[in-house]
């Protein structure tokens, strides 16, 4: 207030003038708004409803899930294993007369290698092929070509450790080398277009 | 009103901006939530509630439980724990020697990995174990924080905000016995000598012993028995409450709050 306006006791009212807001506080305010969105960004998981402290995102969340050992690979193997072979090769792995050989103490499933034993379900089979000494004559579909190759790597270590086989273990980088063998077309083959294969 | 149009609108502002907050944020968040699994396994959870235990929910609110006691576990951070699960071929010697120099527990997701880069380089094999960390647990009230999972089927959730008594949401694992719930409700100082809990016997018959004695009657210490032959007893709504505490459980490994069950250690 002025010494002017104190004289004068009609206008001791103060008025408000209009003028322009200072720049430091636009700046101060964006740069707390700025910091702000980097904290969120940081802290919130972007309202990700399964994002719970103390993790910060998504991506930290699903690196921190316990690493799943050999148990949980042969749990998810069985699971795989009965509901994509076990309808015809039966949960005992013995076959069915007529419409799957048996894979317990096949020759097939504990050869050392794993390629041939792969291009089974990735390509299917198709006409002769001989197991444990017994000629079968069958058409299998691709049965897992669609899977995922760890899902499909669990499968096979599965196969190759139960009902008494025990053939080493089959890793997803094994299942993806054989997919990446065969190429885009492949066809499903006889037992002895196989024995051809790299074991 | 001068600035008429102007007050109608910071209202609607105001009460629309925290509508959005409060109501609507967390419906779009949580408000799809569903049964979900527990991790790397094919049950489900949370399970529904027995109809005895759903009962004993209402019990629960009537008697004001939450005003002292929490269904929520905190949990601060989480520790990794690196396994040996077998020495390898390759050299089991110098395995063994490189484990006895590692610290292999209360790791943090780079120092686990970095011991399972080493220890695998060598022909070893380990499994990583996950455990959750943070003053509740360290109390025991849980193994993993909890999550908007567990209350799926609670209406309404019993969250709580006080804790003059133990946190609960997981009673169930830590006192799986009936009996020992029904006692404490009826007289918690039989069970804690200085428990400031208030004795709920209304929920309780004292009543003369018939022909024989109730299979139901409570085995309460001396001095809080009643009179030679009366026995007490649970009237139903002691029962629900029993039930639902007994189905508060959160012992589960989830995707949202994951940890290495115990019963995975070799």
């Amino acid at each position: 207030m002025s010494e002017e306006n104190k004289s004068s006791p009609a206008s001791t009212e103060p008025t408000a003038t209009r003028s322009t807001v200072p720049m430091w506080i636009l700046v101060v305010t964006l740069v707390l708004l700025f910091l702000g969105f980097v904290f969120f960004d940081r802290h919130s998981g972007w309202f990700d409803a399964r994002v719970y402290s103390p993790y910060a995102s998504a991506e930290q969340l699903d690196a921190y899930q316990p690493k799943t050992g050999a148990a949980a690979a042969r749990a998810q193997g069985k699971k795989v294993y009965e509901s994509v072979c076990g309808i015809c090769h039966g949960v005992d792995g013995l076959g069915k007369p007529g419409q799957a050989p048996p894979l317990a103490g096949s020759e097939w499933v504990n050869a050392k290698g794993v390629s041939r034993l792969a291009h089974i379900p990735l390509a299917g089979a198709n006409g002769l092929i001989s197991v444990e000494g017994k000629d079968w004559n069958m058409n299998m579909a691709a049965m897992g070509a669609a899977l995922p190759d760890a899902d499909l790597a669990a499968v096979l270590t599965y196969i190759r450790s139960s009902w008494g086989n025990k053939a080493g273990e089959v890793t997803a980088d094994d299942v993806k080398s054989v997919r990446a063998s065969m190429g885009g077309h492949p066809q499903p083959m006889n037992g002895e277009q196989m024995m051809k294969m790299p074991e | 009103m001068k600035n008429g149009f102007a007050v109608f609108f910071a209202v609607c502002v105001a009460l629309g901006g925290s509508w959005t907050g409060f109501v609507l944020a967390p419906a779009l968040q949580l408000g799809t939530a569903k049964q979900t699994t527990i991790l790397n396994s094919s049950d489900n959870w949370p399970l529904q509630r027995t109809g005895e235990a759903t009962l004993g929910l209402q019990v629960y609110r009537a008697n004001g439980c939450a005003a002292c006691h929490t269904e929520q576990v905190r949990q601060d951070g989480v520790a990794f724990e690196v396994v040996l699960t077998g020495a390898g071929k390759i050299n089991p010697v110098a395995v063994s020697n490189l484990v006895s120099t590692l610290k292999l527990s209360g790791l943090t997701k780079d120092e686990a990995d970095a011991a399972t880069v080493k220890i695998t380089a060598i022909g070893g094999k380990v499994e990583t174990h996950l455990a959750a960390t943070g003053a509740d647990i360290a109390r025991g009230w849980g193994v993993r924080r909890s999550v908007a999972a567990d209350f799926l089927y609670d209406v309404p959730v019993q969250l709580g905000g006080v804790r003059v008594g133990p946190d609960l949401s997981n009673i169930g694992v830590r006192a799986p016995d009936a009996n020992w719930q029904l006692v404490h409700l009826y007289a918690p100082r039989a069970i804690a000598k200085n428990s400031a809990m208030p004795p709920f016997k209304f929920l309780f018959q004292v009543r003369k012993i018939g022909a024989s004695p109730s299979p139901d009657a409570l085995n309460l210490p001396q001095e809080f028995a009643p009179a030679d032959g009366y026995e007490v007893v649970p009237k139903p709504a002691a029962k629900e409450l029993a039930a639902y505490l007994l189905s508060l459980r959160a012992d589960a490994p989830l995707y949202e709050a994951p940890f290495t069950p115990i019963t995975a250690k070799p």
